[in-house]
């Protein structure tokens, strides 16, 4: 099973790797946020209410959970093509297993988020984000549970809806409510009650929280230990939800 | 004889429809038998249920009821064994356009469990069978259709399976390379293989098929040798074309009762005759319809085909059958 994982994860990655567009949007786009958005927040710093300390040490846990979020997000898009040209089809009548398969198509999305965020984290070093060995890995970490946990909901919602139109209507929806309650860009705590009421609902609240103790370090660490398992649960549920919609799969 | 390759018995899929809507029956109890070695064709217009039930029994979709074994091994519960045995063609192919023919041939074959090197024996060997040495280092999708066609064929026979399933192999295909596509599955089946395609162009069926079940509406209308199948229709066919069908019925019931109305069919503006040594009774025909006073159009002369086996099964014919997506 792990070689055929391996098998469609290289074969996915060497696609990928010849699409100049994808290095050029894909890897470098969150940076282009990062470069536009955190001398803005400078300012915004100093706002009462705002946690303590650089910017971007709020600013940068957001961006790497947003960025995890919306790039695995939107990995269905690829698998319409695949249906349509018959590729899928081509995987599933060979007798590798429906797990590896799976995983092939995840950890290639998980990877590609792991690398922009990688580039994120060490273009943000010189933006003056100061971390530590350890909270970089554990967050590297949490990055792969949301990346893993996304990529499967939105390759089995296209399986679904079989068309990118529709599934985009689909993520937008979800998506965006799910980033602003999360308080990714901007502290919930700022919001008023009923915000805050509805944010603690959405599960990126807690990896961004997490996201930012990582990073900053000294809390008491309440926020990690909700988000990795919480991650892990999701992870999980969404990557037997693909399993089954490849096993059953959808003319 | 050695036992058939595969045995399916009462095949059924339901799919369900959107609300409101009726659930689709695109299979109604569907039982097949292929013998190992022979080229079987399932022959039925668009959205006959040919795709369904070939997609079936490569395990791509689970049947609502209904068993097949495929050498030897249970379809639903042994899928793996199932799948290293069948090799399987799709409409669609399913060639990576970015990555190259000879690519996604590696990627085929190491899916079915080869080593890197022997992979790659099997791939130049494939290769140099086909011809494709001229296009295996390209991208896919700068391949014409009929190129494309061969590397998809190249695909589903990586891994030498006893059984290869083509789902309408040469649609919409050129006839140089529906030639080609003709070549390579007699070459395979001489070479032991078992083919099973679907197809609804007549000639295909009857040029390559040993056996040809004629699906319509889910379910199997008549099964048999394309000779057998011709045999029901009873020799040849007299086809009477009349300026309109008003003018075809009123020739129907005249001969009705005629020596050579004994077995026909009337079709908008034609008129079918079904008779023995129909170029010695054509002339009486046309006698016949002249002292009536009864205008003919045009007159053809049909030698048994599986065009007429299929009209003659369903009233329909399988030619004038509009072109909708399956």
């Amino acid at each position: 099973m792990l070689r055929d994982t391996y098998l469609v994860a290289k074969h996915e990655l060497l696609v990928t790797a010849r699409n100049p567009f994808w290095i050029v949007f894909g890897l470098f786009q969150p940076i282009v946020y990062l470069l536009l958005f955190a001398p803005f927040l400078k300012g915004v710093a100093s706002t009462p209410g705002f946690p303590g300390g650089d910017s971007i040490q709020f600013f940068a846990p957001g961006l790497l959970i947003m960025n995890a979020m919306f790039n695995a997000g939107f990995a269905g898009f690829g698998i319409i093509e695949k249906m349509r040209s018959g590729f899928l089809e081509r995987l599933r009548v060979t007798p590798i297993s429906r797990v590896a398969l799976v995983l092939g198509l995840v950890l290639v999305s998980t990877t590609e988020v792991i690398l922009q965020s990688v580039l994120l984290v060490v273009v943000s070093l010189f933006f003056g984000l100061t971390v530590t060995m350890a909270g970089i890995a554990l967050l590297l970490v949490l990055l792969v549970l949301v990346a893993i946990a996304m990529a499967s909901a939105s390759f089995s919602l296209a399986l679904i809806v079989k068309d990118e139109g529709i599934l985009a209507g689909v993520t937008n929806f979800f998506q965006l409510p799910l980033l602003l309650l999360s308080g990714v860009l901007l502290p919930i705590a700022f919001a008023p009650a009923l915000i805050r009421a509805l944010s603690a609902l959405d599960p990126f609240r807690y990896a961004a929280d997490a996201a930012r103790d990582l990073i900053v370090g000294g809390s008491d660490g309440a926020s990690v230990t909700t988000a990795f398992p919480l991650f892990v649960i999701l992870a999980a549920i969404a990557l037997g939800w693909f399993v089954r919609m490849i096993r059953e799969a959808v003319a | 004889m050695s036992e058939p390759i595969l045995v399916a018995t009462g095949l059924r899929k339901t799919f369900r429809a959107a609300r409101g809507n009726p659930a689709v029956e695109a299979l109604r109890g569907v039982d097949l038998t292929v013998a190992t070695g022979e080229v079987f064709g399932l022959l039925g217009p668009n959205g006959a249920g040919k795709t369904t039930a070939m997609r079936i029994l490569c395990t791509l979709l689970i049947p609502s009821a209904g068993s097949a074994r495929i050498a030897g091994f249970d379809l639903v519960r042994e899928q793996a064994q199932v799948r290293q045995r069948i090799g399987y063609v799709g409409q669609k192919g399913g060639m990576e356009g970015v990555a190259t023919g000879r690519e996604n041939l590696i990627l085929q074959a190491r899916l079915y469990g080869m080593s890197r090197a022997a992979a790659a024996v099997r791939v130049d060997e494939l290769i140099d069978r086909l011809k494709l040495a001229e296009f295996a280092g390209r991208k896919t999708q700068t391949y014409s259709g009929g190129q494309r066609r061969i590397f998809d064929l190249a695909s589903g026979i990586i891994h030498k399976p006893p059984l290869l399933f083509l789902d309408e192999p040469t649609t919409g295909l050129d006839p140089a390379s529906r030639a080609r596509v003709w070549d390579e599955v007699r070459r395979l089946n001489a070479e032991g293989a078992t083919v099973f395609l679907t197809t609804h162009y007549l000639e295909e069926a009857d040029a390559l098929c040993g056996h040809v079940a004629i699906v319509d509406k889910g379910a199997v209308a008549a099964l048999g040798t394309p000779a057998d199948l011709k045999a029901t229709v009873g020799g040849d066919t007299i086809v009477l074309g009349f300026a309109s069908e008003a003018a075809a019925k009123a020739a129907a019931a005249a001969v009705v009762g005629s020596p050579f109305g004994a077995k026909m069919q009337t079709h908008e503006q034609t008129v079918r005759l079904y008779v023995h040594r129909g170029e010695e009774v054509l002339p009486a025909v046309l006698q016949f319809l002249n002292a009536k006073q009864l205008e003919i159009a045009t007159v053809t002369l049909a030698r048994p085909s599986l065009d007429e086996v299929f009209l003659k099964l369903t009233g329909r014919s399988l030619t004038s059958e509009p072109q909708v997506g399956s």
